[in-house]
């Protein structure tokens, strides 16, 4: 049996004129799920919300919503709501005629149009707010406004592009928190367009990385860093080193090769590599340590990799210190270094190094 | 050079400078305003002169007024002007505002040069706009066929050819105020209005249409000013007998000035003057909720 997904969009490609905006985008989404789309800005994310919710046509494939497939349905006739950027909330009506306005299309009996009225507005804690206009709200209300002018029509489907974009660091941190909460609470499917990884990190459940009008990457958050599919994914995600290198072998162990001569043990390699190319190791910063030439004793095990270097530049930062460490083929990479015991004596400057991580973390990716 | 005293003078001529410059300035702001206003003013004082005289004064009266009212001719020029903007107001709102919405929202061949034309009845001088009409209604057939009509117990014939001119004239107005507005209108607000089941009709109805009402208001009021103030464009294609306020006190003035004409002069410059203030205040108040709403 197949599943049927909220939202499944397959092989969507929207073209402006020349230009290609989203390039063959194949998603499922499931049912109450919190599914991001994250990328750059211009990375088509947005265009492919719109084409969702019927503001664009696609230029080629399929957008089924619950298993129906959407064609040139007009956006006010599609199971879902949006939550805009600017939350265009309607100027010249109050609070309340804004909420009530998607019922009253839907010719909802008046009664149950101010008694659900009464209930978003509750929902979103906004209650004494009912007759004000939206610009005497603070961003953060008309926010919360915005939301609850969209869930009071129990979509199947909520969109939400850059909600949290206009709001400041703290009250986002909050509303991210709030807004995690309430779709748990509903249980609506939400698609949530960002281009701030940690937003999507922390409130999703899955994340589509978008770039180039291409998804490089549909996953859960904590894969999504610790297993980055392509260089793009690593580098836009967290921090990452990455080193130039030859694959030298790839079963029955993956083995890679420095400029230096350095062969070292790598844990995956990207799809299409083959032995004797140049490729690049990607690994974060936060899963390697320092070692001194006196602790080694022979040669690493061989899920360890081991690589000379020598000490650069520290920096400070509080729970750790970033580590700059030149490797002997010049490529600089960061380790960084809980500081985990008080008083410990800290690395010297231009102090040779051995540079030590579980080849587990380390990922061979196309160049 | 840098001594203390030459200093001090330096400071004191500064400050002898800043002040003759301020009073300069105030002086040839005043100078403006009665190169300005003085006229008018003069105009408004006379019409209230106990004399014939429009040069000496003889003292206070409204007579003049109730003279003015009870000149039959006059009365019905006044009710001719006023049906007239009415009706031409009404049908320019329409076509203008239904203009800007297609200039501002499709992309159609052509579209630049239809863009251009709009323009130009707010361009051209109106003489050469008023002969072009004329010409229109004569080769055309239209002629100066009046309308007759009863305006509130007066009985009007007003030609088909003036209501005519007077809209192609104001349609241009009202489609650049009200385009004005729609440019500055976000248009995530009509998506927001499909996105809530809105079908194309009752966004317009509900959002897009309460959004510009400020423009078109606006838009009207100048349409029905600029129509009520028309001298050439009435006069060219009016045909004979037809006369609307202003052309009546053209025609009156070829039998000399009185201060009857002051008093019409007034009643007109009272009423376009608040009809401007009215659409000014309209479109600063709307002008101040866009900035809230884009948070500002």
């Amino acid at each position: 049996m197949t599943e049927t997904y909220a939202v499944e969009l397959q092989d969507v490609v929207k073209q402006f004129g020349d230009v290609v905006a989203v390039n063959h985008v194949s998603l499922q989404i499931r049912d109450g799920e919190f599914f991001s789309l994250l990328g750059p800005s211009g990375c088509g994310k947005t265009t492919t919300l719109r084409m969702i919710a019927g503001f664009e046509m696609p230029t080629g494939g399929a957008i089924y919503i619950h298993g129906e497939r959407q064609g040139y349905r007009p956006p006010n006739k599609r199971p879902i709501n949006t939550v805009f950027q600017n939350y265009a909330l309607f100027p010249h009506m109050t609070v309340a005629e804004n909420i009530a306005f998607g019922m009253e299309m839907q010719r909802t009996p008046k009664d149950e149009v101010k008694r659900r009225v009464a209930e978003a507005l509750a929902m979103v804690r906004l209650s004494n707010m009912a007759n004000r206009k939206p610009k005497q709200l603070s961003g953060g209300q008309q926010q919360r406004i915005a939301l609850a002018r969209a869930l009071v029509n129990r979509p199947k489907v909520l969109l939400l592009d850059e909600p949290l974009g206009a709001l400041d660091l703290k009250l986002r941190k909050a509303m991210q928190i709030e807004l995690k909460a309430l779709q748990e609470e509903v249980g609506i499917t939400f698609i949530y367009v960002t281009h701030d990884q940690e937003e999507a990190l922390t409130m999703s459940d899955r994340i589509a990385v978008m770039n180039n009008g291409i998804v490089h990457q549909v996953d859960v958050p904590d894969r999504i860093y610790e297993h980055p599919a392509d260089r793009f994914v690593a580098d836009f995600i967290g921090e990452t080193n990455f080193i130039p290198v030859k694959v030298v072998s790839l079963s029955p162990q993956i083995i890679v090769e420095l400029a230096s001569g350095e062969k070292i043990p790598a844990g995956w390699a990207e799809e299409g590599i083959a032995v004797g190319e140049n490729a690049i190791l990607s690994i974060r910063p936060e899963k390697m340590t320092l070692l001194e030439e006196k602790e080694v004793d022979g040669p690493p095990p061989a899920d360890i990799a081991r690589v000379r270097g020598a000490v650069r530049h520290l920096v400070y930062v509080g729970t750790d210190t970033r580590h700059t460490v030149a490797l002997q083929d010049g490529t600089e990479i960061v380790v960084r270094l809980q500081n985990s015991y008080i008083d410990e004596e800290p690395w010297e400057i231009d102090e040779s190094t051995i540079v030590e991580w579980n080849a587990a973390h380390a990922r061979v990716l196309k160049e | 050079m840098t001594t203390p005293s030459s200093a001090g003078y330096n400071a004191r001529r500064d400050r002898l400078r800043a002040k003759l410059g301020g009073w300069s300035l105030t002086t040839y702001g005043i100078l403006a305003f009665a190169f300005l206003y003085l006229p008018i003013l003069i105009l408004v004082i006379f019409s209230f002169n106990d004399s014939r005289s429009v040069s000496k004064w003889a003292g206070f009266t409204i007579d003049w007024y109730f003279k003015m009212i009870k000149d039959g001719q006059i009365m019905l020029s006044v009710w001719n002007s006023l049906f007239l903007a009415i009706v031409s107001t009404a049908i320019a709102t329409v076509l203008g505002t239904l203009a800007a919405m297609g200039l501002e929202r499709y992309s159609f061949r052509g579209k630049t040069a239809v863009d251009a034309m709009f323009y130009l009845p707010v361009i051209i001088p109106d003489i050469a706009m008023a002969i072009m009409l004329l010409l229109f209604f004569n080769m055309s057939g239209i002629g100066f066929t009046p309308w007759k009509v009863n305006f509130f117990g007066v009985k009007l014939a007003v030609p088909y050819s003036v209501i005519i001119g007077h809209v192609a004239f104001n349609t241009s107005f009202v489609a650049i105020v009200v385009r004005a507005r729609l440019a500055q209108m976000d248009r995530t607000l009509e998506e927001a209005a499909q996105d809530l089941y809105a079908n194309a009709w009752q966004t317009f109805r509900r959002v897009t249409l309460p959004m510009l009402m400020p423009g078109i208001v606006g838009g009207a009021l100048l349409a029905f000013t600029l129509s009520l103030d028309d001298f050439v464009i009435t006069f060219f294609t009016s045909g004979a007998g037809f006369n609307t306020l202003p052309v009546r006190v053209f025609g009156m003035i070829k039998k000399g000035v009185t201060p009857k004409i002051n008093a019409v002069s007034t009643l007109m410059l009272a009423v376009s003057l608040s009809l401007v203030i009215l659409s000014i205040l309209l479109r600063s108040r709307s002008g101040d909720e866009d900035a809230v709403q884009m948070g500002f």
